[in-house]
């Protein structure tokens, strides 16, 4: 076991030339991210920065972004990733509630971080690029690029040995949209990196993409498990993981080898760069979590991709990835979906009914996990909130036969519609199997059962999507109200945003209720 | 007077349960298979035919077959409307 400051100096020393980070301009070798993570790390020291202390990263994603992250931990320090793309006054919520006083930032990050005139216990600000320095007047200290190239990169001491110390820190907004940070420690990153690189054989020669935000955990996997084996990350930055074209291009271009990403972006590269024609035959593996991969875009990315091998990884922010799906070939069409697997990374399963017990097998109950990969807890303002253990993810699941275990939706995506129990995620599974539908959402709003959705064919009717649904399922989940639209919100790690998606209808419903309200006025008012 | 009762049913419809958007939607369209009444829509529709056409509609009127389609139910409120007539 190995904590992740330690992961980077024996590659440099082994193989000090081999590139660490490949930005889309600059490359970083492994001699030079470990020379410039202990220059971080000793500016840090310098700066008052003491063991467990926060120190935000607060950037887009390149090798300096890797060694503040690694010259943070160096110090002794826990990295939070903070968010390029969140605005200012969430980043500083975020940093009053672990109460980070130094920050690693872009010039134009703080620029607009300085103009938005939020308040924060920062004190601290290192730019990570030269820039003008910003005149503000105010209580913290704005440190210039310069300055960590000043200090020494001379080895420092390991500031611990102790696995059970925090690492990082991950911001997830949770259902209530209030952001909550999930605390990791070294043993818990450890126990997920280690596993994750064994079962593809990660090596030295590979070329890892980095397509997730690092406040996303999908990150853990492309920066530090690459780091362990010495492998290269390949970032796939922040204007390209938007457009199928550019990713493809860039994984064809660097022979990327490894793939790690929500479907939504696997899907953009079938929809929008004729993946299927062009191929991308550098990648060897890929791994896909964080939203259910609708099986006609998943059997048309394996197609394209016969010579790489496809993993199904699970798992909430809170437990890293606690179960795992090697796909054995491309799914059949009978098959209407695909199992999280079993339990990986030394983590335990149990599956239990809303009475606490054990539920037999085929049937549906909460999932719940125990074991190296589950936080320490949330950090809840400085008042840790220690994680249960067995930890109850919310997901519900059933096992098949064969013991896989199969997923059903997120516990609070069951509704009572009408006095029916409906999981949503049933009725978008089924919407997904229609060739013309896209992508699909499904929400009670009100008593009613909606459905947003993005047909990629103009020419389908509600009718036809409502015959489809009828010829699918039973007749209480078919939404009463169906409405397409031509694209879906999303967050800033990729996944559809359910939360604005249904805002949306609300609006769209107050609106219309407003039209009409106005239009009987009207009516009234000419009798 | 049955084109009336048919358009005006089928408007309902359409704006109700398929947001406004009426292609492929006919008189013949099967209701049930198409996944658009059940037993609350089904409510709905039964009160609309009520205020609309002064049409009461007996639970023993509304079955699968009479409402099975729009035509079906035009047929439905034009039988109740002259047994009301004479």
């Amino acid at each position: 076991m190995m904590r992740l400051d330690q992961f980077v100096s024996a590659w440099a020393e082994y193989d000090p030339n081999h590139v660490a980070v490949e930005g889309v301009i600059e490359k970083i070798t492994y001699r030079d991210l470990d020379q410039l993570a202990d220059r971080f790390a000793r500016l840090f020291l310098r700066l008052g920065v003491r063991k467990g202390d926060r120190v935000g990263v607060h950037m887009p994603r390149s090798g300096r972004t890797v060694a503040a992250m690694l010259g943070a931990l160096r110090a002794g320090a826990v990295y939070v990733p903070l968010d390029p793309g969140s605005p200012p006054a969430r980043i500083a919520l975020i940093a009053k509630d672990c109460g980070i006083r130094h920050v690693v930032i872009s010039p134009v990050l703080l620029s607009s971080w300085l103009a938005s005139g939020v308040t924060s216990p920062v004190r601290h600000f290192v730019l990570s690029a030269d820039g003008p320095l910003p005149a503000v007047d105010q209580d913290a200290a704005i440190h210039r690029w310069a300055e960590v190239l000043d200090e020494s990169a001379e080895r420092l001491e390991p500031p611990s040995h102790n696995m059970d110390e925090l690492a990082y820190i991950l911001y997830t907004s949770g259902s209530t949209g209030v952001p909550k940070g999930v605390m990791l420690s070294h043993r818990n990153a450890f126990a997920f990196i280690e596993w994750a690189g064994n079962q593809i054989e990660l090596h030295h020669s590979d070329r890892v993409a980095s397509v997730a935000p690092f406040h996303f955990d999908l990150s853990i996997f492309d920066v530090w498990t690459s780091l362990w084996v010495g492998a290269s990350i390949v970032i796939v930055d922040e204007t390209t993981v938007v457009s199928g074209p550019r990713m493809l291009e860039r994984i064809r271009q660097r022979n990327i080898s490894v793939w790690y990403s929500v479907p939504s972006a696997l899907i953009l590269m079938l929809d929008q760069a004729d993946l299927e024609a062009q191929g991308a035959p550098s990648l060897r593996a890929v791994y896909f979590a964080g939203e259910v991969f609708p099986m006609k875009h998943l059997r048309r990315a394996m197609r394209a991709l016969p010579q790489a091998k496809f993993w199904n990884l699970f798992g909430p922010t809170e437990t890293n990835v606690c179960m795992a799906y090697a796909l054995p070939g491309v799914p059949s069409e009978e098959d209407q979906t695909i199992p999280i697997g079993h339990p990986s990374c030394g983590d335990q399963m149990r599956v239990l009914d809303d009475a606490g017990q054990p539920v037999k097998p085929g049937q549906m109950g909460e999932l719940f996990i125990e074991g190296p990969t589950v936080m320490v807890g949330y950090w809840n303002a400085g008042a840790p909130l220690l994680a249960k253990q067995p930890y109850p993810t919310g997901d519900m699941v059933s096992q098949r036969e064969d013991g896989a275990v199969m997923y059903h939706g997120r516990r609070d995506h069951m509704v009572k519609v009408h006095g029916y129990r409906i999981e949503l995620g049933e009725i978008e599974s089924a919407l997904l199997l229609h060739p013309g539908i896209q992508e699909a959402i499904t929400m009670v709003v009100g008593q009613e059962l909606v459905a947003v959705l993005v047909a990629s064919d103009p020419q389908l009717s509600i009718l036809q999507i409502k015959q489809h649904c009828a010829a699918k399922l039973p007749r209480y989940m078919i939404p009463s109200d169906v409405r397409p639209v031509a694209s879906m919100p999303r967050t800033t790690s990729g996944k559809i945003d359910r939360v604005r998606v249904k805002q949306d209808v609300i609006a769209e419903n107050e609106a219309r209720a407003k039209a009409m309200t106005e239009a009987r006025a009207a009516a009234r008012g000419t009798k | 007077m049955e084109t009336r009762v048919i358009n005006e049913i089928i408007d309902y419809i359409v704006t109700t349960w398929l947001s406004g958007d009426a292609r492929g939607f006919t008189e013949q369209t099967d209701l049930q298979a198409s996944g658009i009444l059940d037993s609350f829509s089904t409510l709905a529709l039964v009160a609309f035919l009520d205020e609309r056409f002064e049409v009461q509609l007996d639970p023993a009127d509304v079955s699968t077959d009479s409402f099975r389609t729009v035509s079906a139910v035009a047929d439905l409120v034009k039988g109740k409307l002259s047994s009301a007539g004479t």
